[in-house]
């Protein structure tokens, strides 16, 4: 047997077994994803959201879904659709399920790039990113969520619900400063800094 | 030395990669593959098919489903008042087949539980867990009259060609007419389902024939679901819709184009729609899988195993004693918790303890829709509720999550 038939059948035997052992480890085989079976019915396979009202939650940060999941469950953050999930989540161990979606790849949304609502958004957006960052990356340090990539829909209501005031920030002084963004805005630049936000690289 | 599953096997040549040899590779295929049989392609088993072979795509896994097609339920009441398509609701099975789901469009002609295989057609096919998901059958013979007239007397309750044709049925009534729909006694497939083709159709009638009118006879008390919130929808529809609680048809003459009710009152329609009362699918009675009810199934709450036929596990609308509904939503849910569980057992652990959650969404009109969610726990081994809330009212923007929801369900299902 030549030197090179052995090793390129020696690497094809480590493959079989490498593959073999990763079938092992499967995406579903940690805790955190058995514990958060019942939320691929609404946010996607591993929390990538196919639908654009429900956000992406693969890769979020841990400590930035655990705060959203209390404060749905605590009803600081008001939907009838995550009141009883974040109270599920609390239940089955949110540690675990925190901790898997943020290590899960986020996938990106296939959004319509329309160029001057792009535009447009991308200069009010700079009104954001002294918060979310100047690529939308949201803070984790400070408890930001990243807005890049997040379906339009998603993003969009929840302008809607800081424009009319009934989702509020923790800290007063950064909630009178989004007050004072969202005064600036119009109905119409929601869907703007939305197709922004939605296909910023 | 213990015979190692594969699983086992598997985990300990991972420790030791560096001695194994190729030797060791022939014993991979020696040991026999581990098999789990489906029966019904629906919310729930197409869902159990896919999530074992996402947990351990050494199991191989059969499907069987008599239809080529998937027909979503859920969004077909909005078929029936013209404000979506059937085509829009109905998808193929390539999604499971790249899972490696071997799928077979037969129907299940018995289960055989001492052999532990199910037979289909002339042939067999051996399993080491079952997994039945056998929805819903009717009960024809608890109206008078309908087992005779089953072929024109529509129930539209399995979305498909009847859809359609009451759509059609509907779109041909002159106004003026009398549109009669009945509601089953609990329990049935989708327990707000009957109300949401109330609203969808007294929309249609009061936006384009408003001289017509629907009567609704419902065998039950009251609103079965989401009560408060079909009632404030009904309230807009006064003029075009009269519900009547308590009222059982028991009943019906095409003839006389009329239905008979437990009390004795008779009323005229020019479109019936009759919902019948139902039982689990036909093979899960036949299988000996219902309880002393002869209707549903009961199963353990958490591997959802039967609990009169061993290594038999039943999810979906034929399952009862869970305090969940017969929806989509939650048959999609136990697919997931079963297939965890089977694929656990299969390798010799013990099942995860995992619990449903049911969102279930109804449209009213053309636009908005309302919604009920419900999180569960495990307590002493039974599924019990944590928590249900209701969206307070009708909106566009429950509407537009409902759609959010049906593009990833549909996608957890089949893709």
């Amino acid at each position: 047997m030549g030197k090179s038939l052995l090793i390129s059948s020696t690497l094809t035997v480590l493959a079989l077994i490498l593959t073999a052992v990763k079938v092992e480890a499967g995406p579903l085989d940690s805790p955190g994803a058995q514990k958060s079976l019942v939320c691929s019915a609404c946010h996607g396979f591993a929390g990538n959201s196919p639908g654009n009202t429900v956000p992406i939650i693969a890769g979020m940060n841990a400590n930035i879904f655990k705060k959203a999941i209390k404060d749905y469950a605590e009803g600081k953050r008001q939907s009838p659709e995550m009141e009883p999930y974040s109270k599920y989540v609390i239940q089955f161990g949110i540690d675990e399920i925190a901790e898997f979606f943020a290590s899960q790849k986020p996938t990106r949304v296939a959004a319509k790039a329309d160029a001057k609502a792009i535009s447009r958004g991308a200069t009010l957006a700079t009104q954001c990113a002294a918060c979310h960052g100047p690529k939308g990356d949201g803070d984790a340090e400070k408890m930001t969520p990243a807005l890049r990539g997040q379906p339009t829909g998603y993003l969009q209501a929840q302008m809607a619900l800081f424009g009319g005031d009934k989702r509020k920030l923790d800290d007063a002084g950064s909630d009178e400063a989004k007050k004072r963004i969202f005064k600036g805005l119009a109905d119409g630049d929601f869907a703007d800094l939305a197709a922004y936000y939605v296909t910023l690289k | 030395m213990p015979k190692l599953s594969r699983r086992q096997f598997l985990k300990a040549s991972g420790a030791s990669l560096a001695v194994l040899s190729a030797g060791g590779l022939p014993s991979f295929a020696a040991e026999a593959k581990r098999r789990v049989v489906v029966i019904g392609g629906g919310w729930g088993g197409a869902t159990a098919a896919k999530y074992v072979r996402l947990t351990d795509p050494t199991i191989e896994v059969t499907l069987l489903e008599p239809n080529k097609e998937f027909i979503s339920c859920p969004f077909s009441n909005l078929v029936l008042a013209g404000v979506e398509s059937l085509k829009n609701l109905t998808m193929n099975y390539n999604g499971l087949r790249k899972h490696g789901v071997r799928i077979r469009h037969e129907a299940a002609a018995a289960i055989e539980p001492d052999q532990k295989r199910v037979r289909v057609g002339k042939d067999f096919l051996p399993y080491d867990r079952l997994i039945v998901s056998p929805g819903i059958d009717f009960l024809w013979d608890q109206i008078e009259g309908l087992a005779q007239a089953k072929d024109t007397v529509l129930h539209a309750w399995k979305a498909g060609p009847q859809t359609v044709e009451l759509a059609k049925q509907l779109q041909s009534l002159p106004d003026g007419g009398v549109v009669v729909m009945t509601v089953p006694p609990v329990a049935y497939r989708c327990p707000p389902g009957p109300y949401e083709r109330a609203s969808m159709i007294a929309w249609y009638l009061q936006t384009k024939k408003p001289k017509s009118k629907l009567i609704v006879l419902d065998a039950n008390k009251d609103i079965v679901s989401k009560t408060a919130l079909f009632k404030a929808v009904f309230k807009d529809y006064a003029a075009n819709l009269d519900y009547r609680p308590s009222q059982k048809v028991e009943k019906i003459d095409v003839g006389a184009k009329e239905v008979t009710t437990d009390i004795g009152d008779k009323v005229k329609y020019d479109v019936i729609n009759v919902i019948p009362p139902q039982r689990a699918g036909a093979i899960a009675v036949e299988g000996d899988l219902v309880g002393g009810d002869k209707r549903w199934c009961e199963v353990d709450h958490v591997t959802y195993e039967s609990v009169k036929q061993k290594n038999i596990h039943v999810v979906g609308d034929a399952t009862i004693g869970l305090p969940v509904p017969k929806s989509g939503n939650v048959a999609n849910a136990m697919g997931k918790i079963c297939a965890t569980a089977v694929v656990s057992l299969l390798n010799g652990k013990e099942a995860p303890v995992i619990a449903p959650g049911n969102t279930c969404y109804s449209w009213v009109n053309d636009k908005e829709a309302i919604a009920v969610v419900n999180a569960y726990k495990i307590e002493n081994g039974k599924v019990v509720q944590i928590e249900q809330k209701l969206t307070p009212g009708k909106s566009v923007g429950v509407a537009q999550n409902s759609l959010a929801w049906r593009t990833s369900i549909w996608s957890d299902v089949l893709g």
